[in-house]
């Protein structure tokens, strides 16, 4: 019986050990599977991005632009995220929401901004949108909501505006899963702990959202993408207590004036 | 892998062993795509012939229990794929590392049950490595 015993621990040890020896190997760069991927979400980003852009009024404001983008500089700086792939965007809406579409592209809608009381609420909201591109939930999402397939005929040009058109509505007012939002959320808090920025005003932003909703439909935006509002605030507030002796806004009071007089120019 | 059994098979007997490896072998052929099925194909064989000889016996029982790890090991890595294919799951180094593992494991299955059958035929005795020691803890003389 011992023995019997012995050999299924070899036997299983051996398997565990082949497999663990075998996935130390990079073989997503061996097969180069992961630029494949990272060029088709590269393509697919362009393409929806492109549709989007025409359906919707950008603000292309320069003052605006640069406040938005030192907020993202200074998170992706603290946190080794190569800042060239992500492309900020402002949108002009009154609606409160901001999501992020493949390829990197942050779309931020201008009723955000100026619904946020203070900077680092807005941090606190991009923190968690630049999460999802990093931990790779936008393609995850598409994939499961549209399918590999569908996304792919997309970056041929066979994919039809109609597909882009859902595509971007899935991205623009469908939540992720649960388990995906927390993970943002968490990773979101270390983004901001890492630059330094408080993420308590996250998760008052959250409160305020779900406070708000029954009066006014603008919050639904955000809100509708990200249920269960004040739960979250909660453990974003567990999670970043006592983190930070003295964090520093996300924006001086200047910067962040010019940034609210120019979001919906 | 050793080879001392108790008595001197007849031809007969050693056919129906070398049988036994046979049907495992073709069920590890047709259920790599759905791993069930070798388990289902040796289940049969195995309860056909549980009352043939000690030989026969111990043979289709090593056989049987040697699909068991394979089942396992395959079918884990069937509904890994299934997941990345119409899931949320993506590929990644550790899937491809299982992938390999799993093919390296089926093809020594695959060869230690060729080599069985051989073996079995010429009514020589193969005894494997933990599925032997297993089998002569299960089936008695």
């Amino acid at each position: 019986m011992k023995k019997v015993i012995f050999q299924f621990v070899v036997l299983v040890s051996l398997f565990f050990g082949l497999w663990f020896a075998l996935s130390s190997i990079n073989w997503m760069s061996i097969f180069k599977i992961e630029k494949l991927t990272d060029d088709t979400e590269i393509k697919i980003g362009k393409t929806v991005w492109d549709l989007y852009k025409k359906t919707e009024k950008e603000n292309k404001n320069e003052k605006a632009l640069t406040a938005l983008d030192s907020i993202v500089d200074r998170i992706c700086s603290k946190n080794n995220i190569n800042r060239e792939t992500i492309k900020v965007h402002i949108i002009i809406k009154d609606d409160i929401n901001a999501f992020a579409m493949p390829g990197g592209h942050l779309v931020v809608y201008s009723g955000l901004i100026t619904a946020s009381d203070n900077p680092d609420e807005l941090a606190g909201v991009l923190a968690h949108e630049i999460s999802h591109i990093e931990l790779g939930h936008v393609m995850k999402k598409l994939i499961k909501e549209v399918g590999l397939s569908v996304l792919i005929s997309m970056t041929s040009g066979n994919g039809g505006g109609e597909t882009i058109k859902q595509v971007s509505k899935i991205l623009s007012s469908s939540a992720f899963d649960r388990k995906l939002e927390k993970e943002a959320d968490i990773s979101a808090v270390e983004y901001m702990i890492n630059a330094n920025i408080n993420p308590e005003p996250l998760a008052e932003f959250l409160y305020k959202l779900a406070e708000n909703k029954k009066d006014e439909t603008s919050y639904e935006s955000w809100l509708s993408t990200h249920p269960d509002s004040k739960k979250r605030a909660e453990y974003i507030l567990a999670y970043s207590k006592n983190k930070l002796k003295n964090p520093q806004p996300a924006l001086s009071d200047t910067s962040w004036k010019i940034l609210k007089e120019n979001a919906a120019d | 892998m050793e080879n001392n059994f108790e008595y001197q098979p007849s031809d007969h007997e050693a056919e129906k062993a070398s049988n036994s490896y046979l049907m495992s072998l073709i069920a590890l052929i047709a259920g790599m795509p759905l791993p069930i099925i070798n388990l289902i194909a040796s289940l049969i064989f195995f309860i056909g012939n549980r009352k043939g000889t000690y030989f026969v016996r111990w043979h289709c029982t090593q056989a049987l229990l040697s699909q068991f790890s394979v089942l396992f090991i395959n079918s884990f890595g069937f509904w890994w794929t299934i997941s990345i294919m119409f899931g949320p799951e993506t590929i990644s180094s550790k899937y491809i590392g299982y992938i390999i593992t799993m093919l390296i494991f089926n093809i020594s299955e695959f060869i230690a049950t060729i080599y069985s059958a051989i073996q079995t035929r010429k009514g020589i005795h193969v005894k494997w490595f933990f599925y032997g020691n297993l089998t002569n803890l299960i089936c008695k003389a």
